[in-house]
């Protein structure tokens, strides 16, 4: 897609190459979704990043919300309205949004509503590994996984179908795999779009404990129901290959590396594939087991199918031999990786091991390359800053609690700057809980978009009581390691006329009485900032503003202006202060001296202050008219 | 026609739109490709790989050991990417320099580019080539990846005549680059085309053009 509007423009019939993302956007489009909301979350990003330029024109109303649980709350404020509604979250935003979520499977939903999660096997963007198909046991609500993005479309649209008939809302999970996977996807035609009848008596949808004492019993008739209504001709297949005694039951992305390594290997053994998470398909996974001697479950993550399956048999009687997780012949941990299976398939089979598999060592240790902050990123003068301050007050050990979001990377050499860091907000939850426990100094990091996700709270417990605290609030205007997207507060004129929210004001209102706006570029200042904020006893919050580097390079290149810093050669004194300390990735060493990469320099010159050079070695490099 | 490709790079190199260009062409020549990204932690700067896998799979991570190309638009990542590489995966390198922030801060320098390249072609046969020289001659670095594929095409490591690409950079890319991306990828080709007509595999001659 060289444009998002593709998914809007393109007719039906006509095949796409699509990232997983995309064919859920298309899906939307083709369910005729009215509403959606989000908070970003990576692997979910790229639905809002398409939402956000094409939905005015698709007729979508869609917002990035606060948190993920206003998100769920506005979705289902939609549903209740008669739209079909859609929100969309990684798998740890659903922690956040659980407290609603639990309570829609108890009230259900009025117009047809999907909840989205994005699962992140193998954590390649998250905390952690969470198996988020276990939120549909605990919620008791339906759930449905594709496998690639062709099925991301098709379950998505058949997924609102269920809702429409079951009155609940439907959970559809995705991982990293399917969301970032891009394959060829065939458009169907948009649905009529229809505004839902929604009854809403009073009591309704009210959880008061006399009403949910019924609710409770309806969900589980409803699921009941969905049990034996046929989903799985909708959603799960068998696929007889051979008639085999040993088959094998998978969903998502397993299925994929499944059938690869079974093509590999030569072995055409029968495949049961369920994209019905819950409830399971007891009928089909019967005649699955009874049929086989062997069952293998693979699945990623945790054996949240195997234990539905090995109940399944337990239940009837059957004698087949179940493997998976549970017996250690899949690892509990990590996606699937495909030579791992074939091995594990291959010694299940009985199959010689297959020699051409070899890797290559080269003896050679890689230097590794961690993610880093941008060239240009305010959030370096920042903790360059803080570390400074902290140095030259001699502060000993201090406790820097940290926060989600790019500003993590801190974390990296040389900041070292976190030493605790949980999840969305925490930072200063975490920060205000050492108050009378610990001797030792507290700095607290929270970017803009996570200050207003979930660190209020926190901030608001630390002045409660009485914590002593530096705050550093990063603010570069946007969300930005999920891509930029807007958040409350947003400069107005970046995101449609929406009102922008001070954060100055917010922190002024919950009776913080230091407070310093500081701009991160100026070291001078924002040492001098920090010092003094250091000293204040009490809850002190330093707002470190200044927009986000790729706001300002694209801004820039559109303008044609390019401004550049270079070393010069007889200054420089080989000190490495710069690099050592500072460590923007458009320095380098070479031949004992450093060097500045004019093709990834921003023209951001904080590296030429005193503190970053002391030696005035680092200039503007007058004739750096660049070739874009 | 299966081809197994694993592209590398540092973020902002284009790592993914050069994988973007190769599964099209694939697609428009009749063939399935389908492709994995993996955005990291960091919006620039970090390492970036994109997996291409062309023929009938379902699964787009390429298992170790059976890449049949690995394409990497920094030498550093090119050495990384070995470890996913068997025998007889063939690597193409673009010889621009990145150098992680790691080296800086423990005052180090970027390893010498011939020995990373005497590294690789000890193991594996190495194509190499200043990409980067090529895309400046083309009229913007960003071109650089563009310059890849031609390399990679006039040394006939992929199997998708060169009409199909034209067709794909027309379609990627706005008018205005378009024109650039194809002196890209003909600079690109026209260099393989002279290291096969020499016989000789790697080295020295790459440095000669521009």
């Amino acid at each position: 897609m060289s444009s998002y509007r593709e998914l809007v423009t393109q007719q039906p019939g006509s095949n796409a190459f699509l990232l997983g993302n995309e064919a859920i956007v298309r899906g939307l489009l083709e369910a005729g979704v009215e509403a959606a909301s989000t908070y970003p979350g990576t692997p979910s990003s790229e639905i809002g990043d398409a939402l956000f330029e094409i939905a005015e024109e698709a007729g979508i109303r869609f917002e990035f919300s606060v948190n993920e649980k206003v998100a769920v709350e506005t979705a289902f404020a939609a549903s209740l309205s008669g739209l079909k509604s859609f929100v969309f979250m990684k798998h740890v935003g659903l922690n956040v949004a659980s407290d609603a979520v639990m309570s829609i499977a108890y009230t259900g939903v009025g117009a047809p509503m999907v909840i989205m999660t994005a699962d992140d096997p193998s954590m390649f963007s998250s905390q952690n590994e969470q198996d988020n198909r276990i939120y549909a046991g605990l919620s008791h609500l339906p759930m449905v996984e594709p496998s690639d993005p062709q099925e991301a479309k098709d379950f998505l649209i058949s997924a609102f179908d269920m809702s429409e008939r079951e009155k609940l809302p439907v959970l559809f999970r995705t991982t990293t795999r399917t969301s970032h996977m891009r394959s060829t996807v065939t458009f169907g035609s948009p649905r009529q779009r229809t505004r839902y009848e929604v009854l809403n008596d009073p009591g309704m949808f009210v959880t008061l404990p006399s009403n949910s004492y019924k609710f409770k019993e309806k969900l589980i008739e409803r699921m009941g129901k969905i049990a034996a209504a046929g989903y799985e001709k909708v959603f799960n297949s068998t696929i007889v290959n051979s008639g085999s005694n040993t088959g094998i039951v998978c969903s998502g992305e397993a299925y994929n590396v499944i059938s690869d390594v079974l093509t590999e290997i030569a072995q055409p053994l029968d495949i049961l594939k369920l994209g019905l998470i819950n409830p399971l398909s007891e009928g089909m996974i019967v005649d699955f087991l009874s049929t086989h001697k062997t069952v293998l479950v693979a699945e990623e993550v945790d054996p949240v199918i195997e234990s539905g399956i090995r109940a399944i048999s337990q239940k009837n009687g059957l004698a087949v031999t179940i493997l998976g997780k549970l017996d250690g012949t899949f690892p509990m941990s990590y996606e699937m990786s495909p030579s791992a299976t074939e091995k594990i398939l291959r010694k299940m089979l009985h199959l010689e091991r297959n020699e051409n598999s070899e890797k290559i060592t080269l003896g050679y240790s890689v230097p590794p390359r961690p993610p880093v902050l941008c060239p240009g990123c305010p959030h370096r003068g920042t903790y360059f800053a803080v570390k400074r301050a902290v140095k030259m007050l001699r502060i000993d050990n201090p406790i820097y609690s940290s926060d989600i979001g790019c500003y993590s990377l801190g974390d990296y050499e040389p900041f070292k700057e976190a030493t605790v860091m949980l999840s969305m907000g925490s930072s200063i939850g975490v920060a205000s809980g050492f108050r009378g426990a610990t001797d030792r100094r507290i700095i607290s990091f929270i970017g803009d978009s996570t200050f207003f996700h979930s660190g209020i709270p926190g901030l608001i417990n630390a002045v409660h009581n009485r914590s002593r605290i530096l705050f550093v609030i990063m603010d570069n205007d946007v969300t930005a390691m999920t891509g930029r997207q807007p958040n409350p507060g947003t400069p107005a004129n970046l995101m449609g006329g929406l009102r922008s929210i001070s954060i100055v004001d917010l922190v002024k209102s919950i009776g913080v009485d230091f407070i310093r706006e500081i701009d991160p570029y100026d070291l001078r200042e924002s040492l001098a900032a920090s010092m003094e904020a250091l000293r204040h006893e009490g809850v002190s919050v330093i707002i470190a503003k200044r927009e986000c580097a790729i706001i300002r390079d694209n801004r820039n290149r559109k303008a044609g202006i390019s401004e550049k810093y270079k070393v010069n050669p007889d200054k420089c004194s080989g000190c490495m202060n710069c690099v050592t300390t500072f460590s923007c990735p458009a320095m380098s060493i070479s031949n004992g001296k450093v060097t500045i990469d004019p093709a990834l320099c921003d023209g951001c010159g904080v590296c030429a202050q005193p503190y970053v050079c002391p030696f005035n070695a680092i200039q503007i490099d007058e004739v750096s008219a660049n070739a874009a | 026609m299966q081809h197994n490709i694993i592209i590398t790079g540092v973020g902002g190199q284009g790592v993914v739109t050069l994988g973007l260009i190769i599964s099209s062409a694939a697609i428009s020549f009749g063939e399935r490709a389908i492709m994995s990204e993996i955005h990291g932690l960091a919006q620039r700067g970090g390492s970036v790989s994109v997996d291409v896998r062309i023929g009938n799979y379902r699964a787009p991570i390429v298992p170790d050991g059976k890449a049949d190309l690995i394409i990497s638009l920094e030498p550093l990542e090119a050495l990384r990417a070995i470890s996913r590489a068997g025998p007889s995966t063939v690597v193409v390198m673009g010889e621009e320099r990145l150098p992680p922030v790691y080296l800086g801060i423990h005052r180090q320098s970027y390893p010498d580019l011939n020995e990373i390249i005497g590294v690789i072609s000890h193991k594996l046969r190495l194509y190499h080539l200043d990409a980067m020289r090529l895309a400046r001659e083309a009229g913007d670095t960003r071109t650089v990846n563009t310059v890849m594929v031609g390399y990679i095409v006039g040394l006939g490591l992929i199997s998708i005549p060169q009409q199909i690409f034209h067709r794909e950079i027309e379609k990627t890319f706005a008018k205005k680059y378009a024109d650039m991306n194809m002196k890209a990828f003909a600079l690109g080709l026209q260099t393989a085309q002279k290291i096969m007509a020499t016989g000789n595999d790697t080295v020295e001659i790459q440095h000669g053009f521009g």
